[in-house]
């Protein structure tokens, strides 16, 4: 099989920005092109994520804009949607085409604008991310969806409440060290434990953040990647996708993710490791109570032992397998078509060494695990640095 | 047919539909075949308990023919 490699990155701050989407489209995409020290015209093909401009910027066809504002000239374009995990989506697709043969060197990124819209109007346009008539229009929103997960988890195992608090803590803590990251400060357990519910047993501090942002990346075949890249090569050392149904309540289970698991699965097995050979992670913290079921899902600990692996200091920076050492959706931010490619950005600048003052000590081997809606769709990607 | 609370979340902000019904309960409801189904529960306010296993019956359906179901005990 093909070798493919991480050649370039590039992303905007994130949160309320004062940007339209051609605006971080140019910032982080010219930012990827440049870190990857290649001529625009080596680019063969383009594959941005963008989940709900049709809705909150009346904007579809998101292929074009991106041909227009970096200049790509004719080369094929296409956005790809599966919820919060249409970035993933994006490198899945670039990575599958280069994989083929098709391509050599492909763009990758996503995009979203969403703080230009009031949190009621934002809500409804999140909830296309589920079955809208049989959910949405009994009153489900997001945050109730994981709620709902939240609560049947409590009863299946046991209350994680601080648990969630923690990874909220943890988040915050994490971000106040990324440049990049919507929310860099600092929040106590306190605080968090202590704020006003927005769908019990979720309250803000629970959720991930309404947010602007782009991120790109440079994917390249190893051997051009050998030749032109003029800092750490990282390759994707394993892939994986997999899909489920779209309503919670069409689900066996709502406490775990089997598109995570058989993603994850995919992923270890294509490159030859297993969660315990992962020295840190981004995962898919849309809400607190689903990190916990991540860390469960992707190995890092056991059915229903995600709490204690918190409580344990285990995931923190200094801890046995860090998780979402850039503040995650939580405090980094949740743009939402550009988060599976922001966590990319954030693996790839720890694998370089470049993290700065939040660069783990041990950065060789990290994964990405990026969610779409309730579980529906699941893109697991392992980046190796070499 | 019996149904009964499989989940449920006390909202208290939603969508641009619902946002004035807040503080308000949706629940996926598990019937006695195992099927399951989200609804949104009638009769519930502030004070109420409300649990996982707790009984809720089937209240007809609206005008848009969607099934509403209601606390078995107010």
């Amino acid at each position: 099989m093909r070798r493919v490699s991480v050649i370039g990155i590039g992303e905007t701050k994130m949160g309320k920005l004062q940007l339209g989407l051609p605006e971080m489209i140019s910032q982080a995409g010219n930012a990827a092109i440049a870190d990857a020290g290649i001529e625009k015209s080596m680019i063969q093909a383009a594959f941005v994520g963008n989940f709900n401009a049709s809705f909150l910027c009346n904007q579809s066809h998101i292929g074009p804009m991106v041909s227009q504002v970096l200049g790509l000239g004719y080369i094929p374009t296409v956005r790809t949607e599966g919820a919060c995990a249409s970035g993933s989506l994006a490198l899945r697709m670039g990575y599958l085409s280069i994989l083929a043969g098709m391509y050599d060197v492909v763009l990758v990124g996503g995009v979203e604008k969403m703080t230009h819209q009031s949190t009621e109007y934002v809500t409804s346009a999140v909830a296309s991310a589920m079955d809208y008539e049989s959910e949405a229009e009994m009153g489900m929103t997001f945050p109730a969806n994981f709620a709902i997960m939240a609560n049947r988890y409590f009863y299946e195992y046991r209350n994680v409440k601080e648990e969630m608090g923690l990874c909220a803590v943890q988040a915050h803590s994490n971000a106040s060290l990324n440049p990049d990251a919507q929310l860099p400060k600092q929040v106590s357990l306190e605080k968090v434990l202590a704020a006003a519910p927005i769908a019990e047993p979720l309250s803000m501090y629970d959720c991930s953040l309404v947010s602007d942002g782009a991120a790109f990346v440079v994917l390249a075949a190893g051997d051009i990647a050998d030749a032109v890249c003029k800092k750490r090569v990282v390759d994707i050392a394993g892939s994986g996708h997999a899909g489920d149904v779209l309503t919670l309540a069409a689900k066996p289970s709502i406490t775990s993710f089997p598109v995570t698991q058989q993603a994850a699965k995919q992923a270890y097995s294509q490159a030859g490791l297993s969660a315990q050979d992962i020295h840190f992670a981004e995962v898919h913290d849309c809400f607190t109570i689903t990190q916990i079921i991540n860390i469960e899902d992707l190995g890092f600990a056991e059915k229903g032992r995600g709490g204690d692996v918190v409580l344990q200091g285990e995931t923190a920076r200094d801890g046995r397998i860090p998780i979402n050492p850039s503040g995650g959706l939580k405090a980094k931010g949740h743009p939402i078509g550009a988060t599976g490619i922001s966590q990319i950005f954030e693996v790839v600048t720890q694998l370089r060494g470049e993290a700065d003052a939040r660069q783990l000590p041990r950065a060789d081997i990290g994964l990405c695990h990026n969610l779409g809606g309730s579980g529906g769709t699941c893109v697991v990607t392992i980046l190796k640095g070499r | 047919m019996k149904y009964k609370i499989y989940s449920y979340s006390v909202l208290h902000s939603s969508t641009v539909d619902f946002a004035e019904k807040t503080p308000y309960i949706v629940a996926i409801v598990e019937d006695e075949t195992g099927a399951r189904q989200s609804a949104f529960v009638e009769g519930w306010r502030e004070g109420i308990q409300i649990q996982i296993g707790g009984a809720l019956i089937w209240a007809g359906e609206d005008e848009a023919g969607r099934a509403r179901f209601a606390l078995a005990d107010k």
